[in-house]
């Protein structure tokens, strides 16, 4: 989640938000690369005394300032590939959580092993206790193993919603009638949590996503205990 | 600016045909106009467009017109002039070259401090602006909700810290989790 001092994106939970991470950052360095360039070409233009009215053309330098862009893209466009390719990939797997959307809650259902239902409402501002995080915290967190790859699948049930946990660089849109899939795997424990992320309404605001990510021996005991609930 | 131009093309249109013979006695209206304009001093050269104007440009250096009227000692140095410069004075260069211009290089391109005038100005509307901006935010303040109060955000801090929250570069790595502190 977002906390104090976040300027930009969150630290990740899964691998391949690590790479996105990652080529954020490359890129945003590329940038900066750039304005600084630019910015000090134009300062040095404001500020010279260079003085010649018959100026027309430099065709080496038009050249080099016509190729370098190219070049430079293809240094942003390699690594965005790539990791375009990679998100796609095929996995195995382990656990397959259902999810649908409605107005205004999530609800969840495990059917792997034992049919587990239940949904998923924000705590409202009203009966929040101290610790709890204003419009993010819900009453029933959703529960995965870690290190373990996930499989979601989304849809909704009256019109469309978005699934998304931004640590993990989910995102993906609940639409009536279809299911999306989505697979991710979560490198450590804690607590992530998300925001809807399509306009459903009035309490489109007000309908968080929170996962809890916990070793296997705890998932399975948690699976047993909600499968007797 | 299009008027007076259009004036000054038909002022020269007016001016012509020129009379030939004997009537051309009586000396060219257009170039009366122009010694109206700039009195007696000299036409030198093109200048920026071939107008007899004088200006003081680094970019196109040589005015159409000298500065000053040719007085009897400007004449004579003028002569002296024709023949060595080693000849001539410190005063007489001096002298030379203030009747054929008004400023030198360094007067022209001083620096004239405009820019103080105009960042002082543009800094006071900003700030007028910035008044504005203060005077909404006062007017239209609603309170704050529960949970940012001092207690609720020590209390949500604590579980941000116990859930290690961003713990890479975040704020959960600037953390000291044996000394229960702030790494120092």
């Amino acid at each position: 989640m977002m906390t104090w001092k976040t300027l930009m994106s969150p630290d990740s939970a899964s691998p391949l938000m690590e790479q996105l991470t990652f080529l954020h950052d490359h890129a945003l360095m590329i940038l900066l690369m750039i304005t600084v360039l630019v910015g000090y070409l134009m300062a040095s233009l404001f500020f010279n005394k260079f003085n010649y009215r018959y100026l027309l053309e430099g065709q080496t330098i038009e050249m080099i300032w016509t190729i370098l862009p190219a070049v430079i893209l293809i240094f942003i466009a390699l690594p965005s590939l790539r990791l375009l390719y990679l998100l796609d990939e095929v996995n195995n797997p382990l656990v397959t959580v259902k999810t649908i959307g409605h107005q205004w809650y999530w609800s969840y259902e495990y059917t792997d092993f034992a049919n587990i239902e239940f949904d998923s409402y924000m705590i409202p501002s009203n009966e929040m206790e101290d610790y709890h995080f204003r419009l993010l915290d819900v009453d029933n967190r959703i529960a995965v193993p870690y290190n373990s790859q996930i499989r979601m699948i989304v849809t909704a049930a009256d019109v469309l919603h978005s699934w998304t946990i931004p640590t993990l660089g989910v995102k993906i849109d609940a639409t009536p009638g279809r299911l999306n899939q989505i697979s991710f795997l979560l490198n450590r424990t804690g607590i992530f949590f998300g925001q809807c992320s399509e306009i459903c309404g009035a309490n489109h605001s007000f309908m968080p996503i929170v996962m809890e990510s916990i070793s296997p021996e705890c998932f399975i005991s948690w699976i047993y205990n909600m499968s007797e609930i | 600016m299009a008027g007076r131009l259009l004036a000054l093309s038909a002022r020269s249109i007016k001016a012509r045909p020129v009379p030939l013979g004997a009537a051309g006695a009586h000396s060219n209206p257009a170039l009366d106009a122009t010694r109206a304009m700039i009195g007696n001093r000299e036409i030198v050269g093109y200048g920026m467009n071939g107008q007899p104007h004088y200006y003081d440009r680094s970019d196109i250096p040589l005015p159409a017109i000298r500065w000053k009227e040719a007085t009897a000692d400007i004449k004579c140095l003028r002569e002296k002039e024709k023949g060595d410069w080693r000849q001539l004075s410190m005063e007489e260069k001096k002298a030379l070259y203030r009747a054929s211009f008004k400023l030198t290089y360094s007067e022209f391109k001083a620096p004239t401090g405009e820019w103080k005038q105009i960042v002082g100005a543009s800094l006071m509307l900003v700030s007028v602006a910035l008044w504005f901006y203060m005077a909404v935010r006062v007017v239209t303040r609603v309170p704050l909700p529960d949970s940012f109060s001092e207690e609720k955000q020590q209390a949500q801090l604590r579980r941000i810290l116990d859930l290690h929250v961003n713990p890479i570069t975040g704020l959960s790595s600037q953390w000291d989790y044996e000394k229960d502190d702030w790494k120092k």
